[in-house]
């Protein structure tokens, strides 16, 4: 049966299906999200924003909108001449004062006493426009003469009253630029028997949490902030946020209430929680903040598109020799984390097999277009689409299998590559092979391509691409860390404080097991506290997949000197030496014999009510064995790496362009499975994350205006139409992770697109190098009625 | 300035009054008016499903339905479905077989599953997946939503 | 550079008709009572709602004073079969037409568009009424209630005596979102004449999805097989004009001729019948690539019943 396990004694809890400590209370309803909360006195704030693509802000009248019975603050940003800029850039005011340069810009805020008075009041507001030149594209952008999204200094009056620049304007669009080299990439093309080029468009999708954006936000009576935010990187907010407000970051406290989603969007700071907070301040009530699903659409962060120029070769024995890639980022109007997607994306070109010389080039380009931040795979299902197409390309040229030219070229554990990555434990080939044989690759691969004209009009194929990411942290910031703290009280109960977040991946649950498996306790033992940063010890945030990894680390060191101190507590007690000793099934036992000595729980009651009288409290903090890049993108980033295969079957019927995912078959190198339900729940979720990327999800952008903002036609994967999903595990048994077990959040996401794109050539002959895969761009494809993206001359 | 109109009507098996204006929907009531969170706004435009109740034993998104139109129902949310055995076969399926990830769709789909089994007593998975078709999910793909209902399925007769 | 200043403010003068414009809000439970209050005037009608709602969001909908709840309505309720027609009453919900055997067996093509109907929640509340009342070109019952010869029944008080009058569905669509039914006007049922002995139809409605899609094409073919030619053909389409439409020339070029032989013909001849526009949907050439493909496909089919 698919359900879980019992496991109430000896058995190991690792490796087994267990299910998700909150999955109780959310089946029912009672879960409160951060739209569920409700403070006293609150009031509801709405955000105005701009009516224009790109454009002077002449003036705001708000004088009605705050005549308005129930309404108690209108702000613009003159009402805040101290908010300072935001994002990763810090190019951009949460309230913008002088300019709009999208649609979603935050032009005025209003609190009122209901929600609906607050959308009235939005509509008395009056904002004079001065349009200004639409930059709609990259490729206008980079024209000479090209109007500049942010040629003007950011100008804001300093603690002084006299004006201060926060951010520089530019000469020109260019937002950042991104430059790696390895090898010698003329000596790469000489050495080529065959060269393969292409141009790829990685369109616009969007995270599409079921809950919304939602903020609360209150000061107390001596001027302490409280947050209820969806925050994925509380700590680091909480410091930004004091930045930005002028306080002691210790006055600051955010509570991070169960989370509707995550997938990346709440990585960066939005103006909207900084103007709640403003509003918090001006009115001294609390103030909740929510979205619409529309505002979700049109004012969120979207995955990174980006227009990707690749060439690449191989010598006739089918050794990779190079890859040379230029992108252009198009950076939308101001800079979040999807600029820096780079940092991902030149580790899959450089690393994703093994490639001698490399040259990796990315531009981003200010646009009036709205902007990207991080999500899921973070630029890796972008470059692999690239790397796994040209995989296929280059097999086809030089005559060779595909799955033996991957094999060919994958790396093995041991390996360390020009960019400095430890490939210590790496299941590639065995996830290659895996995948290819649980799929019946290569048999399918040839008698699809047999099949190419026998006049029917449906079609199979198959198509295999793979992933490389960070499976153990990713360095990016001064510390990649957790810490833990656990106590265990007098009736052996474990209170097991962690940094990490919970954002619906199973975190808690991992991080219990992992307890509960050096404690020797039940998981109905464990109560896990993660949400509020005035109790729990500092953790980077949930990215990069890091949680099981570097959380489970710092809950094992935790728990392993709990129990240092309780088989110390025992050894005295009954005269024994420490290490002769184990805790298991509740109780202090004898290693050799098995021989139950005391229950744990009296254990502690002897230690406690003695006079020793210690309680059992434990801290650990873990730093993960990794570095920080250098300015040349060179460092071991990650304690360890993960690699997955996925194969997908699909179906094209050529007369309309459908293309059905018929089966999804993966091998992914988890190092060790922790919790076997949690995991599967990961990997089918990100594989339909994958297939929508690929096939269905469109997020349409035309001038500047985000054309689908709702999910009539914005359209996500629903239940009838996923795939079989066969998943295979590759336990490596990584050296550093947790019981053996490696990142893996991400990573299902990573390939699916890619092995699409190789699935569709197989079926039809016909490659496409853009995405979305919808039926009418698929159908223009199979009538030669579309062109390949064009690279844009002047980056 | 909305005109008021007084409603009542059956909610969860208890009557009650509620006080509501021609534009607001039955979820805006349940939710703001009634404080009952169980049922979640997700879209407002009945795409998404999160918003499911059941209506006169008929599953709707009450997003898209007038608060007014309640008066002279039968209304039952989630939190309604608290010790019916039905639904509590099928929530302690969707906790065994790993079907809630962040959760914020599972109300919703717990109440369209509830209705769905009253109907039909041993769906297959492919009545399963036409049966949620309208409730979309962003973290679990699917797979093992459908299992759980089938399993539960399984477990009631 | 000259600038150029634009405002966002709204001509004050503007009558307010969203849904702050409703005054009075009406349950009425009888047909007499909903056509009293028709004939006073400045009613908006709310039937499932499923149109209404998302409208009235989104400021698209026009309120009048007096917002009207047919739903209370028993006599609106109900599928009556006659001698040679079926009724369904205008609160017939798309469930209801998918839970019958009748409607399954006899109107193939109506039973397939209530399975392709965006989702059993929707299903459950939208009604036949409202449907064919909001008139969207690419309405998901319209077209096959066109290939079935369907004919509308409106009710309405001009003094004492309930008045009504019968249209073909056929003529009932004015444009998008608009029908003749005057303002006084209550659609009470649509009448659906039993199809000849031998009838078999089909409809198809283009996605990636069984359901929750809006259709970017949706064809309706019907017809009675005799040997190796077709006779009594009805052909529809949705989300390719104005208005869900029949196509007669391609109806004529396949009435009474050999299959095999009029297919082209009759492919050519709806590339003339259809209108489609391009939107963030389809392209109008992808949507007649798609009605070329398809409707030869379905023919195809048709032909080997």
């Amino acid at each position: 049966m698919a359900g879980a396990e019992e496991t109430k004694t000896n058995d190991s809890l690792i490796g087994k299906r267990i299910p998700k400590m909150d999955a109780p209370e959310k089946a029912s309803g009672k879960t409160r999200y951060v739209h569920d909360i409700n403070l006293p006195g609150q009031l509801h704030a709405k955000i105005l924003r701009s009516s224009q693509v790109h454009a002077k802000i002449v003036s705001i009248d708000t004088s009605a909108a705050r005549a308005l019975p129930g309404v108690h603050a209108v702000i613009t940003g003159a009402d805040v001449p101290w908010q300072r800029p935001i994002g990763v850039a810090k190019d951009h005011l949460p309230l913008k004062t002088d300019r709009v340069r999208s649609p979603r810009d935050e032009i005025a805020a209003v609190a009122a006493e209901s929600e609906e008075i607050a959308a009235a009041a939005l509509k008395l507001i009056k904002v004079v426009y001065e349009p200004l030149p639409i930059v709609a594209t990259a490729e206008e952008s980079l024209k000479p003469g090209a109007t500049l999204v942010h040629g003007d200094d950011l100008i804001v009056p300093g603690p002084d009253g006299k004006p201060q620049v926060v951010h520089k304007g530019s000469k020109d669009n260019v937002a950042m630029t991104f430059d790696y080299g390895q090898g010698d990439i003329a000596k790469g093309e000489a050495d080529s028997d065959t060269v393969v080029e292409d141009v790829f468009w990685l369109h616009y999708v969007t995270h599409c949490c079921m809950g919304v954006s939602g903020v609360l936000a209150e000061f107390d009576a001596q001027e302490n902030l409280l947050l209820y935010s969806n925050t994925q990187v509380p700590f680091l907010h909480k410091r930004e946020f004091a930045e930005l407000m002028g306080m002691d970051p210790g006055r600051i406290r955010i509570i991070q209430p169960p989370i509707g989603g995550g997938f990346g969007s709440k990585l960066d700071i939005y103006p909207f929680e900084p103007i709640a907070i403003y509003l918090a301040k001006i009115t001294r009530r609390p103030i909740k903040l929510v979205f619409t699903r529309e505002e979700e659409f049109a004012a969120s962060p979207t995955r990174q598109p980006v227009l990707l120029k690749m060439r690449s070769g191989c010598n006739k024995d089918g050794k990779l020799t190079f890859r040379d890639v230029e992108t252009v980022h198009d950076n939308g109007a101001y800079t979040s984390w999807g600029a820096t997607t780079p940092f991902v994306m030149m580790q899959t070109i450089s690393s994703l097999y093994r490639v001698p010389n490399c040259r990796y080039r990315t531009r981003a380009i200010y646009t009036n277009n709205p902007y990207a931040g991080s999500f899921r795979g973070y630029g890796n299902l972008q470059a692999t689409f690239a790397v796994e197409a040209h995989m296929d390309k280059l097999a086809e040229a030089i005559g060779k299998d595909p799955l033996e030219f991957r094999l060919d070229n994958a790396q093995e554990p041991g390996e360390v590559t020009p960019q400095g990555m430890h490939f210590k434990s790496c299941g590639f080939k065995d996830c290659l092979k895996t995948a290819a044989e649980h799929s019946d690759y290569q048999e399918k691969f040839r008698t699809s391509i047999s099949k190419w004209n026998n006049g029917n009009p449906i079609k199979r194929g198959v198509g295999m691409a793979s992933m490389l990411h960070v499976g153990g942290g990713a360095k990016i910031y001064p510390s990649d860390g957790c810490g833990t703290i656990i106590k265990i009280d007098d009736f052996a109960h474990v209170t097991l404080i962690t940094g990490a977040s919970e954002i619906g991946q199973g975190s808690e649950t991992v991080l219990a097991q992992l307890a509960c498996e050096e404690l020797g306790l039940p998981l109905s033992a464990v109560t896990v506290v993660n949400s509020d940063t005035d109790i729990k010890p500092w953790d980077v945030g949930v990215h990069a997949s890091r949680t099981t990894f570097i959380a489970g680390n710092s809950a094992i060191g935790a728990a392993r000197k709990a129990k240092t101190k309780i088989l110390a507590a025992a050894a005295a007690k009954f005269n024994v030496e420490p290490d002769t000793l184990n805790l298991r099934a509740g109780c202090v036992i004898e290693k050799a014999s098995g021989k139950k000595l005391i229950e744990i729980d009296k254990l502690i009651r002897s230690l406690h009510f003695s006079d020793k009288a210690e309680l059992v409290m434990t801290t650990h903090y873990y730093e993960p064995p990794s570095q920080k890049q250098d300015k040349e993108f060179r460092g071991d980033v990650s304690a360890a790496y993960a690699w997955a295969t996925q194969v997908v079957e699909i179906e094209v019927d050529t007369d309309t362009g459908i293309v059905k995912v018929l089966k999804v078959t993966g091998a992914h190198d988890v190092g060790r499975v922790i919790n076997r339900l949690g995991i599967e729940g990961q990997i089918e979720g990100g594989v339909v994350m994958g297939q929508g990327y690929a096939l269905t999800e469109n997020l349409i952008v035309e001038n500047g205006i985000v054309r689908n903002p709702n999910f009539r036609d914005y359209k996500l994967v629903t239940a009838p139409e996923i795939p079989e999903i066969d998943i295979s595990f590759i336990e490596t048994m990584d050296g550093e992770g947790p019981q053996g077990a490696k990142g893996v959040g991400e990573a299902p996401a990573i390939c699916v697109a890619a092995a699409v794109a190789n699935a569709i050539y197989n079926a039809t002959g016909v490659r496409i190098t853009a995405l979305p895969f919808t039926p009418e761009n698929v159908y223009r494809a199979l009538r030669s009625n579309s062109q390949p993206p064009t690279w844009i001359a002047a980056a | 300035m909305s005109v008021s109109i007084d409603i009542s009507f059956k909610l969860n098996g208890v009557n009650v009054r509620a006080k509501v204006t021609p534009g607001m929907s039955a979820l805006e009531m349940l939710r703001d008016e009634l404080q009952l969170t169980g049922t979640k706004y997700g879209c407002g435009e009945g795409e998404c499903g999160a918003c499911t109740i059941t209506v006169d034993g008929q599953s709707l998104t009450s997003c898209l339905l007038f608060a007014a139109d309640c008066d002279g129902r039968e209304i039952i949310t989630i939190e309604g479905l608290a010790t019916d055995a039905r639904a509590e076969a099928l929530k302690k399926s969707f906790v065994n077989c790993g079907a809630v990830q962040c959760g914020f769709c599972t109300p919703g789909i717990v109440v369209q599953a509830w209705h769905m089994l009253g109907k039909t007593q041993h769906p297959t998975p492919d009545q399963i997946r036409r049966g949620i078709e309208g409730n979309l999910c962003r973290c679990t793909g699917y797979k093992k939503i459908v299992e759980a209902i089938a399993d539960a399925g399984a477990l009631l007769s | 550079m000259d600038a150029k200043v634009t405002t966002t403010e709204r001509p004050p003068a503007a009558p307010v008709s969203d849904i702050t414009a409703v005054e009075t809000y009406v349950a009425p439970r009888s047909l007499a009572e909903a056509l009293e209050l028709l004939r006073a005037g400045d009613v908006t009608i709310l039937a499932g709602g499923t149109d209404l709602m998302p409208q009235s969001k989104t400021g698209k909908a026009r309120f009048q004073r007096v917002l009207m709840n047919i739903q209370r309505m028993d006599e609106l309720r109900g599928i009556t079969e006659e001698k040679n027609f079926v009724r369904f009453g205008a609160l017939t919900t798309i469930t209801e037409l998918l839970d019958s055997a009748m409607v399954k067996s006899r109107f193939r093509a109506l039973w397939e568009s209530a399975d392709h109907f965006a989702s059993d929640q929707l299903r459950n509340a939208a009604t036949i009424g409202g449907n064919i009342c909001n008139a969207s070109p690419a309405g998901d019952t319209l077209v096959p209630l066109l290939v079935f010869n369907a004919r509308v029944m409106l009710a309405s008080k001009k003094d004492a005596a309930v008045a009504t009058r019968t249209l073909p569905l056929a003529e009932f669509f004015v444009g998008p979102g608009r029908t003749h039914r005057q303002p006084s006007e209550l659609l009470t049922a649509v009448e659906v004449p039993l199809p000849p002995n031998g009838f078999v139809s089909e409809y198809f409605k283009f996605g990636t999805r069984p359901a929750l899609d809006i259709s970017t094409i949706a064809i309706g073919l019907g017809a009675v097989r005799s040997g190796d030619r077709l006779t009594d053909v009805r052909v529809a389409f949705g989300a390719l004009a104005p208005t869900p439409i029949r196509a007669p020339k391609t109806e004529a070029a396949l009435n009474g001729k050999p299959l095999v032989d009029a297919i082209e013909a009759a492919l050519a001849a709806a590339e003339l019948e259809i209108n489609p526009i391009s939107d963030i949907r389809a392209s109008a050439w992808y949507r007649r690539e798609l009605v070329h493909n398809v409707l030869r496909r379905m023919l195809d089919r048709v032909g080997k019943y």
